[in-house]
């Protein structure tokens, strides 16, 4: 169970930085990125093709990867949502899934279709913790990913830089009318959101693979993780990405696989129906 | 003046009218030789099955390309994605045509289910690799199967695990898909009918990343066989993480196994104990016509060549057999595929009476040094006998060579 518990956790945490990238544009600019999934693949699919250039293990690939994920981000924000920002919400929706698929379909047309494994973090194999076989490359997944959701906390909680972020996201008008530069910080929060996306895509790529059509099913659990904790809840988004992979662990190890699936979808309707704002929700606007 | 003009004028209409005349008289026979025909190629280029369809896509546009110009073949491909409706979309535009005469159609089982009255309402035969059961039966007429079907293939799967191997409980993991789902349903009725206890009945989504729940409760089973009905990339899953977690089970998996592909996202020491039933596995033979197949899909798409590629190459190869003797119509072509004999690389087909071309099944093992599998035995065949010490030896090439339900002739004509 401890073992299943540790997959879990690792499994959760590479999720978690798929559906923190989301709420941070949610957040910030009050669009569902549906690219998301598929920035996460194109993270993947970096770290694959930058391992036979670059012979090290992937930890050390992390900042490269981020760094150009990033940049990634920028372009995102600067064709699909800032020509569109004033438009009805549904452009930015269909404006992100036309971006989805075209980097999806780059991904296939560069690496064909077949799954591709990046290299370990650290370097494969198990290593034995009172009793307990756990992958090493699971305790470096969860590593990386708690560094990275601590230092986001720090970026926003405890920098200039941060709080402006954070009053963006609560309200761009009056940020704007403060001297706050919202378009910049809107470039920003994309490219911190691609940057955490790619990452988890380097994160799951060793041990779970990468294939280019993966992004729609990464995208909705980015969308279940956040339905889950609460739209505009960095935190919640957290603790939803956690949720759906202990269902897909722990809960599919007890039942199986179709019954776990079943039972997690059930969850989310009962906490529909009981929190519509999700565990740890703000109140929601005009959202999809 | 004006006479002689007129008269020049009509001298040179009669000189062009006769000329025309000729043309036409003496190109008549010609057309109608060579009137060109069209095979279009519907498979899924995007979507979770893009690397069987695009394994599909080259072994049969290889043939196509290969065909010499007097077949007038034109060849063109289409995208079907994954949704029943892409395929039939997809089917829509090119099956009204007056030229086709075949059209290469989807692997995958559930385009075909909705491909299949299109292509029978237009009397165009489909010529796939899917492996799905129901694809063909008895009211079936222009469908043609180039794999083995899951009765076939499921039953030698099931009896290597058995009586070749002597496994006695086996854990069985499938695809919620309707490829897995047929061959689930095969496999369990083949155990059943052999007298083994299937000690596990596990279903996962080709979504899911952690085996770890799924290898739990399949251990609780005490199995000792994993057997396997997976696509690509859940099945190098199950195997890496059963590894990881030092499961050392014997497994024996489906066809998506001998996939280059999916040895390529393993260890070699991680395939070690690995088997799976396939059509044919085309870098595993060394025959001269096999090396050239090989050597000529390298060349072109700088990938390896599976099963898949080389059943839809046989299958568009006898396409073009008949397109050559003279069938110029979707009907005589299906005439052709329905009762000639077609031989192969990969094995000789003809049909059963129901489209069901394929009826061989091979073996293959990894040994654990190396990602290049070997083939152990072959369904019809005397299957091998078991070998306590891993995989028997591999097919030799003087032997492979020798066999007699294959062409060996290279690629091209």
């Amino acid at each position: 169970m401890a073992q299943l518990l540790v997959n879990g956790l690792a499994l959760g945490a590479a999720y978690a930085l798929v559906a923190l990238g989301f709420v941070l544009i949610v957040n910030a600019t009050g669009a569902v990125n549906f690219a998301q999934g598929d920035l996460v693949v194109a993270g993947g699919f970096l770290a694959v093709a930058a391992a036979p250039l670059v012979p090290v293990p992937a930890l050390v690939l992390v900042p490269a990867v981020a760094a150009l994920m990033a940049v990634i981000g920028l372009v995102l924000s600067l064709v699909a949502y800032l020509p569109l920002s004033r438009r009805p919400p549904v452009a930015v929706f269909i404006s992100t899934i036309a971006a989805g698929l075209i980097l999806e379909n780059g991904v296939l047309v560069l690496f064909g279709p077949a799954p591709r494994s990046a290299p370990p973090l650290i370097g494969g194999g198990v290593v034995e913790l009172g009793g307990l076989v756990v992958a090493r490359q699971s305790l470096a997944i969860i590593g990386v990913a708690v560094a990275l959701i601590a230092g986001q906390q720090l970026l926003f909680h405890r920098t200039q830089l941060g709080r402006w972020l954070r009053a963006t996201a609560q309200d761009a008008e009056i940020a704007r009318a403060c001297g706050i530069p919202v378009v910049s910080m809107v470039l920003l929060t994309f490219a911190l959101a691609a940057a955490y996306a790619g990452t988890a895509g380097l994160l799951l790529a060793n041990q779970f693979f990468i294939t280019p059509s993966d992004g729609g099913d990464l995208m909705l659990r980015a969308y279940i993780a956040v339905t889950i904790g609460g739209w505009g809840s960095v935190g919640g988004a957290v603790a939803g990405a956690v949720l759906i992979a202990v269902f897909e662990t722990v809960v599919a190890a007890r039942l199986g696989h179709p019954v776990a699936t079943g039972l997690l979808y059930g969850v989310v309707l009962v906490i529909l129906a009981v929190r519509p704002r999700g565990l740890f929700g703000e109140a929601a606007g005009r959202r999809a | 003046m004006r006479q002689s003009v007129r008269s020049a004028g009509v001298r040179r209409f009669a000189a062009v009218c006769l000329a025309s005349a000729v043309v036409l008289v003496s190109a008549a026979p010609a057309a109608a030789a060579s009137a060109p025909v069209y095979v279009p190629v519907l498979v899924p280029l995007t979507g979770f099955l893009s690397l069987e369809g695009t394994s599909q896509r080259n072994g049969a546009m290889l043939a196509l390309g290969l065909a010499p110009t007097e077949a007038g073949v034109h060849a063109e491909v289409f995208d079907t994605g994954t949704s029943p409706e892409g395929a039939v979309t997809a089917l829509e535009r090119v099956i009204g045509r007056d030229d086709v005469v075949a059209i290469a159609a989807s692997m995958l089982g559930t385009q075909m289910l909705a491909m299949r009255p299109l292509a029978e309402a237009y009397r165009v035969p489909l010529i796939t690799v899917s492996g799905t059961a129901s694809v063909t039966g008895p009211d079936t007429r222009y469908v043609f199967r180039f794999f083995p079907a899951d009765p076939v293939a499921k039953r030698a799967h099931a009896r290597y695990v058995v009586e070749t191997r002597g496994f006695r409980r086996p854990a069985l993991i499938t695809q919620t898909t309707a490829y897995g789902q047929s061959g689930r349903a095969h496999l369990l009725e083949a155990f059943r009918s052999l007298g083994a206890e299937v000690v596990a009945d596990e279903v996962i989504d080709p979504t899911v990343r952690d085996m770890l729940p799924v290898l739990t409760r399949v251990a609780a089973g005490g199995p000792d066989v994993l057997v396997l009905h997976l696509h690509a990339g859940s099945t190098a899953l199950v195997i890496r993480q059963a590894r990881a977690i030092g499961r050392t089970w014997p497994i024996v998996a489906g066809s998506a196994m001998h996939q280059p592909s999916t040895a390529a996202l393993l260890a070699p020491e991680e395939l070690a104990g690995v088997c799976a039933e396939t059509a044919s596995s085309p870098i595993s033979e060394d025959r001269p016509g096999m090396a050239a197949f090989v050597a000529e899909y390298r060349a072109r798409f700088d990938s390896e060549p599976d099963a898949f590629a080389l059943g839809q190459y046989d299958g568009m190869n006898m396409v073009l057999d008949a397109i050559l003797g003279g069938a110029r119509t979707a009907e005589a072509v299906r005439a052709a595929l329905a009762e000639g004999t077609h031989r192969g690389l990969a094995m000789t087909y003809r049909s059963d009476g129901t489209g069901n071309m394929a009826h061989t099944v091979a073996i293959i093992c990894y040994d654990g040094t190396s990602r290049r599998p070997r083939v152990v035995a072959r369904a019809g065949d005397p299957v091998a006998p078991p070998d306590p010490t891993g995989p028997a030896e591999p097919v030799a090439p003087t032997e492979a060579a020798e066999r007699t339900d294959v062409a060996d002739a290279p690629p091209g004509r």
